[in-house]
């Protein structure tokens, strides 16, 4: 029998109850702590309930007592995939590896960009905007890697520390590109007036968005 | 549902996704913790202590499938909330 196929055989409206437990079918209609699909009122037939033993007061001895009907077969090829990707991830956890380099680098850039305002010393504009080349472009792994984190531990729930990060790993994003954009396209020389005020700006805003975007992080990590 | 009455339709939402936010961020937890027992449990010098790493494991296996019903149940109540 395929795990789908007990599903059906949840108890309700007169059907059998089974469970799975350890790969094995076994039938719990006439149990009596089992009444219409469900047993202690948490656990319901048609579903596998061997990782609950262990909060169980029972041992899995109880199933001896019950009848056995077959064996399941397995067939969950999408969800060994999944583990198998589970398992690269938790082996070399990309996300934490990746996030930091915009970061690192984007603050140093934003650093180096303040002291140009303030000495008016073009090496440290140009370090700036380096910073802002590399930075931005790193922007898109970390991004990618925190979607497949998304996917793999927290199968796609969308709560609002995630709605958090999307929207402004967005916004985070956009800045880049914009500020990369006015930097090559509209800032030729020191003449720039309001487009030099647009990119310090976008620089600048880089830094509460990131800021926002790593305190939602360390909510997942340290969670309240 | 226990702790909803009372309140607001918009209140019942924020309590459920509140919670359902509590409990999905604890599963990678437990999940971490599984197998962490798991290689505890392969590098064990003494029987006793491959057996208790072995049980504790089973036992963070036990919270995972645990938060993973709560889970599911309270996605199902969201929805009702939302759709009543």
């Amino acid at each position: 029998m395929k795990r789908d196929e007990v599903k059906n055989f949840n108890g309700e409206d007169g059907k059998p109850a089974y469970i799975i437990y350890d790969g094995k079918v076994y039938d719990v209609t006439d149990s009596r702590l089992w009444k219409n699909g469900k047993h202690m009122g948490r656990h319901k037939a048609g579903e596998d309930l061997t990782a609950f033993i262990s909060m169980a007061p029972h041992t899995d001895k109880v199933l001896e007592k019950v009848k056995y009907v077959c064996d399941i077969e397995e067939e969950n090829v999408k969800d060994n995939k999944k583990e198998k990707i589970r398992e690269l991830y938790r082996k070399y956890h990309p996300h934490p590896i990746l996030i930091h380099y915009p970061m690192g680098i984007l603050y140093f850039g934003a650093f180096m960009e303040f002291l140009y305002l303030i000495f008016k010393i073009q090496s440290f504009e140009t370090s700036a905007f380096y910073a802002l080349i590399i930075g931005g472009l790193s922007v898109f792994p970390a991004v990618l890697s925190g979607f497949l984190s998304w996917y793999i531990n927290y199968d796609k729930i969308l709560t609002e520390i995630f709605r958090n990060k999307i929207v402004f790993s967005s916004i985070l994003i956009a800045l880049v590109v914009a500020a990369i954009s006015v930097r090559i396209f509209f800032i030729n020389g020191e003449e720039c007036y309001l487009w030099c005020y647009i990119y310090v700006l976008l620089y600048f805003l880089m830094i509460p968005v990131m800021t926002f975007i790593a305190y939602n992080g360390g909510r997942i990590t340290w969670p309240d | 549902m226990a702790g909803l009455e009372g309140k607001t339709k918009h209140e019942k939402i924020k309590a459920l996704e509140e919670m359902i936010q509590i409990v999905l961020l604890r599963i990678p937890k437990e999940v971490e913790a599984m197998h962490f027992y798991t290689k505890a449990a392969e590098k064990s010098t003494t029987k006793d202590a491959k057996n208790l790493f072995l049980s504790l494991a089973q036992q963070e296996k036990g919270h995972e499938a645990e938060l993973r019903r709560i889970l599911n149940d309270l996605i199902v109540q969201l929805n009702e909330v939302k759709n009543s």
